[in-house]
């Protein structure tokens, strides 16, 4: 049985203090902490010794947070192979955990440890220190048992930082805790994200949207026929971007150089050959076939990008908030192909598309419904917290 | 058969900031190897994103702005992927696909005289790269590493093919750097390195309008050498397609000891992809007329002036100009009251040779306009000669004292006085009666020997005019 974690500070005792005092954070080897290895789960970095802290890192200790270490990874958080995201809370390692978030990695391994998953707005964390694979669809996102807890960390970690220019320039927002009003709150359900589920996944989909009308919530749906061209967009738009910037990665100078090349250039694309694994070759070669031979292809997935994340935005004036499925196909065991990790992630993959905001909720217990996804508009984390946080109580008869 | 040569120029421009293009490390690429970096520019994972320099930013859009360019209000920055040791993140930033100025263009004379316009297509920014050097360490080849250049700040300037000769790309690339010192944006040198040109050379049938494969020539590092390496490569494409071989697009080297254009191995080349963490670059209309209102008056306009308010030539109009620092050196002699075509003359073979000879420019040297303008004033009230000026002026350079100090310390002082030349004079009438007896006699060359002889008997301060009038007074010739 391999370790949840990949490295563990030797150094962390101690108590901080400050609105995160005492909370136990584990993250993942792509977040830099200075001494610590920082291999984002790929060989390319296997040598890599971060220089300095994240800015997210210093904001978590100077709240008070302890990093009790990094969990292991799948390879620049692409997929969840091999990835122990979670596991840390399950097994009560840590009281929360920050996972990179490029598909919808932090909601799928909430599912699967049953805690709950967010993934925060882009431009709403700063990202300097995040080694990455696909910059503007990757953030880090936050795991932890209770959603009142997440709105608490990111109060600490989210707001402007003038090093990062993808950050928006507004201050930070409020997330101190906020009343949600069932019956002035409009919940919005998009037919063709639940038409694809499997019959049992759609009952338990339905049931889970039950407990918003016991609630006391409206709920409506709004058709968005385009829905079907997210996994496609990410696909090509991510694949052609990863591809791009993966170029830093090169293996030579923090990975393996492979010996024996009769010169620099068959050196340099054998180590790279050697550092990345079969996955996440398989979508740089994708991504250059798309650049180099189908560009056409990839402009016309920026544009429908675009197009998508302004029919989200309509939708964000007709309700408050949407509630999406969270997994496709149930619990099946992902394959080794890009096509399979798709499949996996075709449910969540829309927030990192548009950038907003998606809370994973787990089931309420003794039902049979199934966990879900909350989302809402660009930059309204704090709202969508907050209505997590309300149905968790409620679950808890709190509320009154 | 006879050919036409279509060729455009890509011309790199290094920005004289005082930081790089996307960090904030010295953008001094002569210091110590490696002296100058931090892991944005070392691109270390995870380290702070590129932050675009201000200040390259508004010198590079001053460049477009001089050039006839038209600002665009949104610019960004593509990943032009490649791989090779001098690029440690395997893609350098530039500008494909939304550069930030397209258009402008600079007016040449070409070869036959005419007036010519050569177009310029677009203008973007982009980093520089590390400098590889190459050495050897005992009988192994070893290739080094400096990133001090890496992250500098450049302008590339994409020509439109309009160019049909090396004297076309020779007079565009004098212009264009006169232009850009002008600006006060980059030095524009490309024997420093500051400007470096890559031609795009292609040939075809005269008369006929096909664009045909073009091969790229690099390494060429003076406005000269672009010159020869373009006459050399039209000449072998002529040849080779006289011969009946094709010509293939590939990169070719000027090698100026051959004085020929070698293969280099080709590098590939593909679309590039909007980076997704520099933001794009908007300009507002108030921030474009607010740097035009900073453009100085560029040289052209310059040259029309000195000639309608100097009464210069034109060709001395354009000399004068063609150096920023030579012609606000020349309009500062103008205010402190020198004559215009006096001052010209002094500056351009006097001042100039002498400074560049120190290895200095005009403006650096000790020899202020002030105190030329104030030798030329004595020079003009015949207070010394022109051999004395010369000789005041090269202590000039060797002393912060003024001309008359100079003149008076050293006794340069030209002599006017009647009384002190008469004795002069009678000394050297009684030496020379030969002479005497010749010039009574009406041959009038004796004359001028007499005159030398004064000249020589003062030391060169007699004032060769009173001298002549006064023997001609006393010999009776006058």
């Amino acid at each position: 049985m391999e370790s949840i974690f990949f490295y563990r500070d030797p150094d962390a005792a101690g108590t901080g203090s400050g609105p995160l005092q005492g909370l136990n954070m584990a993250i993942q080897p792509n977040v830099l902490v200075k001494g610590w290895p920082t291999d984002a789960g790929s060989n390319a970095l296997a040598n890599f010794t971060a220089l300095d802290d994240a800015a997210v890192i210093g904001r978590l200790r100077e709240a008070g947070a302890l990093l009790c270490g990094s969990t292991r990874m799948s390879e620049f958080g692409f997929s969840l192979d091999g990835s122990r995201a979670g596991e840390a809370l399950k097994e009560n390692a840590a009281d929360a955990e920050m996972v990179l978030d490029l598909m919808g990695e932090s909601r799928l391994a909430a599912a699967r440890a049953g805690v709950c998953g967010f993934k925060p707005s882009y431009g709403m964390v700063s990202s300097i220190g995040l080694v990455g694979l696909i910059p503007s669809m990757e953030c880090w996102g936050l795991l932890c048992r209770d959603p009142g807890r997440i709105r608490e960390i990111l109060g600490t970690i989210a707001g402007p930082d003038p090093l990062d220019f993808s950050l928006s320039d507004e201050p930070a927002p409020d997330f101190s805790a906020r009343a949600i009003e069932p019956g002035k709150t409009r919940i919005g359900i998009i037919p063709e994200a639940v038409s694809g589920l499997p019959g049992d996944c759609k009952n338990a989909f339905e049931a889970a949207v039950d407990e918003f009308k016991q609630a006391g919530f409206s709920v409506r749906e709004f058709s968005l026929p385009d829905m079907g061209l997210f996994p496609l967009v990410h696909n090509i738009v991510g694949s052609v971007e990863a591809s791009s910037c993966a170029g830093r990665y090169d293996s030579v100078r923090y990975g393996r150089r492979v010996p024996g090349a009769k010169n620099w250039n068959e050196m340099f694309l054998r180590s790279r050959g050697a550092a990345f694994g079969t996955l996440v070759k398989s979508y740089l070669f994708q991504g250059a076939y798309f650049q180099f031979e189908r560009f056409e292809a990839y402009e016309d997935a920026c544009r429908i990008r675009t197009r998508l994340i302004a029919d989200m935005q309509k939708l964000s004036g007709q309700a408050d908030f949407f509630i999406f499925p969270a997994a496709a196909a149930g619990n099946s065991d992902p394959g080794d192909f890009l096509g399979d990790i798709y499949e996996q992630f075709a449910a969540t993959l829309f927030a990192n598309v548009t950038g907003q905001p998606a809370l994973y909720l787990p089931p309420a217990s003794g039902t049979s419904a199934s966990g879900f996804q909350l989302t809402g508009p660009r930059f309204s984390d704090a709202r969508v917290l907050a209505l997590g946080e309300h149905l968790v109580n409620l679950r808890q008869g709190g509320n009154g | 058969m006879e050919f036409e040569a279509i060729i455009g120029l890509e011309i790199h421009v290094e920005l004289n900031c005082a930081t790089k293009l996307f960090c904030d490390c010295p953008n001094r690429p002569g210091d110590e190897p490696n002296a100058n970096t931090c892991p944005t520019c070392l691109w270390f994972p995870g380290a702070v994103p590129p932050r675009l320099s201000r200040d390259a930013l508004e010198k590079a859009a001053l460049i477009c702005l001089g050039l006839g360019g038209e600002l665009q209000p949104v610019s960004a920055f593509d990943q032009k992927v490649y791989y090779y040791p001098d690029l440690p993140k395997g893609y350098q930033l530039s500008q494909a696909h939304l550069p930030l100025s397209r258009g402008g263009g600079i007016d040449i004379t070409d070869k036959n005289g005419k007036p010519k316009r050569l177009r310029i297509h677009h203008i973007h920014m982009e980093e520089d790269v590390a400098r590889l050097v190459h050495e050897m360490e005992g009988r192994l080849p070893i290739s080094l590493v400096d990133f001090n250049r890496a992250g500098a700040p450049l302008v590339e300037i994409v020509t439109e093919p309009d160019f049909r000769s090396p004297h076309d790309a020779m007079e565009f690339l004098k212009a264009l750097r006169t232009q850009v010192r002008y600006v006060g944006s980059s030095e524009c040198s490309m024997e420093n390195g500051t400007m470096r040109v890559d031609a795009n050379i292609s040939v075809r049938p005269r008369g006929t309008e096909q664009m045909n494969t073009k091969v790229e020539v690099k390494n060429m590092n003076s406005i000269r050498h672009v010159g020869d390496a373009i006459a050399f490569e039209v000449d072998r494409q002529g040849a080779a397609v006289n011969a009946g071989e094709a010509v293939v697009l590939h990169t070719r080297l000027w090698d100026p000891e051959k004085k020929a254009t070698v293969m280099m191995r080709a590098k590939f080349e593909g679309p590039c992809v909007p980076d997704p963490k520099v933001p794009a670059i908007e300009l507002t209309p108030e921030y474009i007329e607010a740097l035009r209102q900073r453009l100085p008056e560029m040289p052209a306009a310059r040259a029309e002036r000195f000639v309608a308010q100097h009464g210069l030539t034109s060709e001395e109009a354009v000399f004068l100009t063609s150096d920023p620092e030579v012609a606000v050196y020349f309009e500062a002699l103008i205010e402190q009251g020198a004559a215009a075509r006096t001052a010209m003359h002094w500056l351009t073979t006097q001042l100039m040779p002498a400074a560049r000879q120190r290895g200095q420019e005009p403006g650096q040297t000790p020899v202020t306009p002030a105190r030329l303008a104030g030798l030329l004033r004595m020079l003009s009230k015949d207070e010394i000669n022109a051999k004395a000026a010369r000789e005041v002026l090269t202590h000039m350079f060797d002393s912060d004292e003024s001309p008359e100090a100079i003149v008076s310390a050293r006794g340069f002082a030209q002599v006017s006085d009647s009384d002190e030349l008469d004795s002069l004079i009678d000394k050297v009438l009684e030496e020379q009666p030969d002479a005497v007896a010749k010039v009574r006699g009406g041959q009038k060359k004796a004359l001028g020997f007499l005159v030398g002889q004064v000249m020589q008997a003062s030391a060169g301060k007699a004032n060769p005019k009173i001298v002549q009038k006064l023997l001609a007074k006393k010999l009776g010739t006058n």
